[in-house]
């Protein structure tokens, strides 16, 4: 087919007259069955270049995709054009994602999104057996390489599968981000020839400011005061999901319409929010970097960062998903360089923290290795057998399944790690190559935020983009630079909110009477944990009273002068009566009476022995109960504890208490941990 | 190699084409220095003229050529899982199967997982009745406790009663065991799951031949004896009756002409091991060891001085200068033994190997070996 005839068929399906000359080179390509590597900025028309071939094609495209969102828009956009398409995801359920398949089988799809993770299943590997394949579709390929900045162990099999597919099989890998030497990790790896077609990165709409600041709080006035006053609507990246949820509480306080979405959330509220997004519901969703990868929303008019990304590739690619109609694009980045003792600088810490915890010890890696040469375990067994949180378990799983010493094996349903014979010995410095490449590439950022000169040029620079064009439109160029210069009026708003604001205990399930609770504070964001910590491990006496205060404010925050028959504690595991002690000082000033009839009925460890909750869940079963259960039967009480981490321990009170007839049970706390895992 | 995998399941799991013509193929592509990507990357007519498919078999290659990027995912998985993938050609494929299945039967692709090296070392296999007696079971144990001792493989094909005996016996005397499976690969889960710890060190391999997700079925079970034999060095039988996969299995390695152990029953037992030993096994007793009357048999031969008078020594003489099929024997030697005599006799002689192919060919074990110039000789 020649460029004439193919943009005539172009017209006929996708409405549009032409191809850029770069989208039709690499359709010419796949159309010869080469394997391509096209590296476009965002809203260059990547997806065309494969949507198209593959409405020519005979059989079927696969196209393997890590967004979930990315994948549902496009689906939506090609049936709207009557282009016969699917996708293949964990937010389907599985009678869909089966049907997907028989139609991908029968021939009735030509296009199939799929995420890499789905080549574990053993459904759909059966069903590639049988499959008219005619392209396959590498998207974000950045994420193939160790080198990118978001690599995804998940494709890994994916680029195992690419080097076995027969020649003559087209392949397109697309990124609108990648580095030199990401770009020649992809060229290696997807191997056979690859030819790669780059395009410029400059984005000529976009307008990039940093503010650098000296503490939290001024993020926080500088957005309440400037945020309504930006054009449009669009993101907040928060650097982590405890800063979701305050900096949305926050804009809640001050009336300001936003909403927050983290990895935390199930698939349903993921999804509202997604939409609300397209609806402009909100002037911004509040957000981990978890949202707006492959959003199809062309008029997002702000990306707005409190905290640094790992690098400028992170960022770029972050900031890449707003102003894609080209229109006046705000993207404003949030420093804080207070130093602290050391002389580090404050927003240095978070990211930094990342890549320091970011690899668990050589002696973690040993203990899965020597759990998996006894025999063959599930993700959840190794949890168990070693007492590593699931993180780090995933993290060790993938790197050894990497190096080749452990596999993963699929028995019907079950997913089993198999320890192999003659495997090698665990290779450690790839990871220290690993560490140094990214404390570079996080020093590249902080570089970014001190720069003097255009700040997209630093960007095309360090992507490898080295074409000559006139980069102005930033606070460092053509734009005035943001001030900080907080009214009186909002700083003490921001005072009242701090002291009024309590986080939530999600532990509500539909066996239970129990219900959402609420703690005084985060454990590690303010001097409640230390607090805490003086009394339970250093002989510190009772529990302070400010926290007493605290934690009457927090109740009467989320319970109002609700009426409740009884006070219980959580009978203590080493901290002697601390908490029996503070209970007592709570039933006194609510005037509710106290119980001391709650028990244990076997020994339990400190739940903070145990690192994942498999663990912290098995640790308390079974060991509660109540001497008198017959005075429960249709109270209404409040469970009080000092720290709530993985809520375990609250969850199984709640059950035992549900059973003994109890209609409420009402949490609170002095403190929520940060993290808790799972 | 890996991306020719892809291929080499395509090519071994053609439907209704002979394992003797795949080998033909695979034999040419060896000696012409090229791949089995350039075969299926070849015009369909040079399929049929220098591969010599016919019509047919050429519509049944194109079929598998369409199904290659669905064996690219069968691969991806089977790898990624842990197996292993051994085409004919690989330095890892058992060098006992390929040279006692010779190109007629020696599949083209087998599946295994575990310790390769176990393939390369001598090996014994146990055969027998699922439903064996107990002599038949304390055999079974002798032979493997001796195998063990001597640091052969036991090769078994995991059914009930002798393949069970045989396969704990070896691991009971820290043997190592080659469990040939009746199935696909990727269908053992028990067996990996109970065999975990012998796999990862090194002590147990699992094969199978046949297509990776097959489930097991009384065909496989059938078509796995004759690997059973071909991965032995020495071939025991515990215990068989007439019928059945274990006769069938015996009578089978007998025709191709190999040496086959068969215990000695005692006159009481019910079983069809006598009728083995009058067609050519070589009867033991419990332990093992050669019956008087075969060790008297063996003496005889090994004693016997050489003399080139002697057609038979003339014979062996002239295959420890090369390669020969019975008639060349025959024509070379001016001897007046007809062809068919020549080969029975080589076929039973232990110092001669017996080279597939048609016409059959026979060497001397003492000739020096050569680099492999071919894949099978």
């Amino acid at each position: 087919m020649n460029r004439q005839e193919a943009e005539i068929r172009l017209k006929n399906t996708f409405g549009f007259d032409h191809f850029y000359d770069e989208q039709w080179e690499t359709i010419d390509l796949l159309f010869q069955g080469k394997r391509v590597l096209l590296i476009e900025k965002t809203g260059f028309g990547k997806s065309l270049c494969f949507q198209f071939p593959a409405t020519q094609f005979q059989g079927l495209t696969v196209i393997f995709s890590p967004l979930i969102a990315l994948m549902r828009d496009q689906v939506k956009g090609l049936n709207e054009k009557g282009i016969k398409a699917k996708c293949i995801n964990s937010e389907q359920t599985s009678e869909e994602n089966s049907q997907t398949i028989q139609d991908a089988l029968n021939g009735k799809l030509k296009i199939l999104y799929i995420a890499p993770e789905r080549q574990e299943n053993q459904e759909w590997i059966e069903a590639t057996r049988r499959m008219n394949l005619s392209m396959i579709v590498i998207d974000e390929a950045h994420t193939i390489s160790v080198w990118g900045h978001d690599f995804r162990p998940a494709f890994r099999r994916i680029i195992n599968l690419v080097k076995l597919l027969p020649e003559n099989l087209p392949v397109l890998a697309t990124t609108a981000t990648a580095t030199k030497r990401v770009q020649e990790d992809i060229e290696r790896q997807i191997s056979g020839n690859i030819q790669t077609i780059r395009g410029e990165l400059i984005r000529e709409n976009f307008q990039l400011y940093v503010i650098k600041v000296q503490s939290e709080d001024e993020k926080l006035l500088w957005l309440a005061e400037n945020l309504p006053e930006l054009e449009g609507n669009g993101l907040i990246y928060t650097g982590t999901r405890v800063n979701t949820e305050i900096y949305s509480r926050w804009f809640e306080y001050l009336g300001i319409g936003t909403t927050e979405y983290n990895a935390g959330l199930d698939s349903d509220s993921r999804k509202e929010i997604e939409n609300g997004l397209m609806n402009n519901e909100w002037k911004a969703v509040v957000s981990t970097n978890a949202l707006g990868m492959g959003i199809d929303k062309s008029d997002i008019r702000f990306i707005i960062h409190t905290q640094i990304p790992a690098s400028p590739i992170h960022y770029y690619q972050e900031i890449g998903r707003a102003g894609r109609d080209g229109k006046p694009t705000k993207l404003i980045l949030f420093y804080n360089s207070t130093k602290d003792e050391n002389g580090i600088e404050e927003d240095f810490k978070l990211p930094k923290a990342f890549i320091d915890g970011g690899r668990p010890s050589i002696k973690n890696y040993n203990k899965v290795i020597n759990v998996l040469k006894q025999e063959q375990l599930g993700e959840r067994q190794i949890m168990k057998a070693t007492n590593l949180k699931q993180t780090q378990v995933r993290v060790i799983k993938a790197d050894l399944i990497e190096q080749g010493i452990v596999k993963e094996v699929i028995y019907g349903r079950s997913k089993k790690y198999e320890y192999q014979f003659n495997a090698p010995e665990l290779n450690t410095k790839a990871f220290d190559e690993l560490r140094e490449q990214k404390l570079t590439e996080l020093s590249s950022m902080i570089e970014y935020v001190n720069t003097g000169n255009s700040r997209m040029k630093f960007l095309c620079d360090y992507l490898g983009d080295k074409s000559h064009n006139h980069y102005q439109n930033c606070d460092n160029t053509t734009l005035e630079p943001f001030t900080l210069n907080s009214q009186q009026t909002t700083i003490q708003k921001l005072q009242d909110f701090r002291e009024s604001y309590f986080p939530e205990l999600i532990v509500e399930s539909k066996y239970s009477n129990i219900v959402n609770g609420v703690a005084s504070s985060y454990y590690g964001v303010s001097s409640v944990g230390a607090a805490l910590h003086r009394s339970k491990y250093e002989n510190g006496g009772d529990f302070p009273d400010f926290l007493l205060k605290l934690t009457l404010k927090a109740f009467r925050k989320k319970y109002g002068q609700e009426k409740f028959d009884f006070i219980f504690y959580v009978p203590p595991t080493e901290s002697g009566d601390l908490v029996k002690n503070f209970a007592e000082k709570l039933s006194q000033v609510l005037k509710i009476p106290i119980s001391h009839k709650l028990i244990k009925t076997g020994e339990t460890q400190p739940q903070k022995v145990f690192k994942n909750g498999y663990l912290k869940k098995e640790n308390v079963a079974q060991k509660f109960s109540y001497s008198e259960p017959n005075e429960l039967v249709g109270k209404s009480v409040i469970l009080f504890d000092d720290i709530f981490d993985s809520g375990a321990t609250i969850k199984e009170i709640g059950n035992v208490l549900t059973k003994f007839g109890v209609t409420k049970i009402a949490p609170l706390v002095i403190a929520r941990t940060v993290g808790g895992d799972i | 190699m890996s991306k020719e995998l892809t291929y080499w399941l395509a090519l071994a799991h053609v439907p209704k084409v002979k394992t003797k013509k795949k080998n033909e193929i695979i034999v040419q592509l060896f000696e012409q220095g090229k791949s089995v990507i350039n075969f299926f990357e070849s015009e369909y007519s040079v399929w049929e003229d220098r591969y010599q498919l016919n019509k047919s078999e050429v519509e049944l290659f194109i079929d598998a050529k369409k199904e290659l990027s669905n064996y690219a995912f069968m691969v991806e998985d089977l790898l990624e899982q842990g197996y292993n993938i051994l085409p004919i050609t690989s330095q890892d494929y058992s060098p006992t199967l390929k040279k006692n299945l010779g190109r007629t039967y020696a599949p083209p692709v087998i599946y295994t997982k575990g310790n390769l090296q176990i393939m390369k070392e001598k090996s014994v296999a146990i055969v027998g009745s699922r439903k064996a007696n107990d002599n038949s079971l304390e055999f079974t144990d002798n032979v493997a406790k001796n195998a063990s001792k001597d640091y052969k493989v036991v090769v078994s094909g995991f059914a009930k009663g002798v393949d069970k005996q045989a396969l704990d016996s070896a691991l009971k005397y820290k043997g190592q065991s080659i469990i040939v499976l009746p199935q696909g690969i990727a269908t053992f889960q028990s067996g990996f799951k109970k065999y975990y710890k012998q796999i990862i060190d090194g002590d147990v391999l699992v094969l199978s031949t046949f297509y990776p997700k097959a489930p097991w079925s009384v065909q496989l079970a059938m078509a796995r004896n004759p690997i059973i034999y071909g991965l032995a060095s020495e071939i025991y039988v515990a215990e068989s009756s007439e019928k059945g996969g274990t006769w069938s299995g015996v009578m089978d390695g007998l025709r191709k002409g190999r040496m086959i152990y068969v215990r000695k029953p005692n006159p009481r037992e019910k079983n069809a091991n006598n009728i083995l030993i009058s067609k050519g096994g070589k009867a033991v007793d419990i332990a093992g060891n050669l019956t008087t009357y075969e060790i008297q048999d063996e003496i005889k031969s090994i004693v016997s001085e050489p003399d080139l008078n002697n057609t038979e020594e003339k014979i062996i003489e002239f295959l420890k200068t090369g390669v020969f099929p019975a008639k060349k024997i025959v024509d070379t030697l001016k001897i007046d033994w007809s062809s068919r005599k020549v080969s029975d006799f080589l076929k039973n002689r232990k110092d001669i190997l017996t080279v597939k192919g048609k016409p059959l060919r026979f060497a001397h074990k003492d000739r020096s070996i050569q680099k492999q110039k071919t894949l099978f000789d």
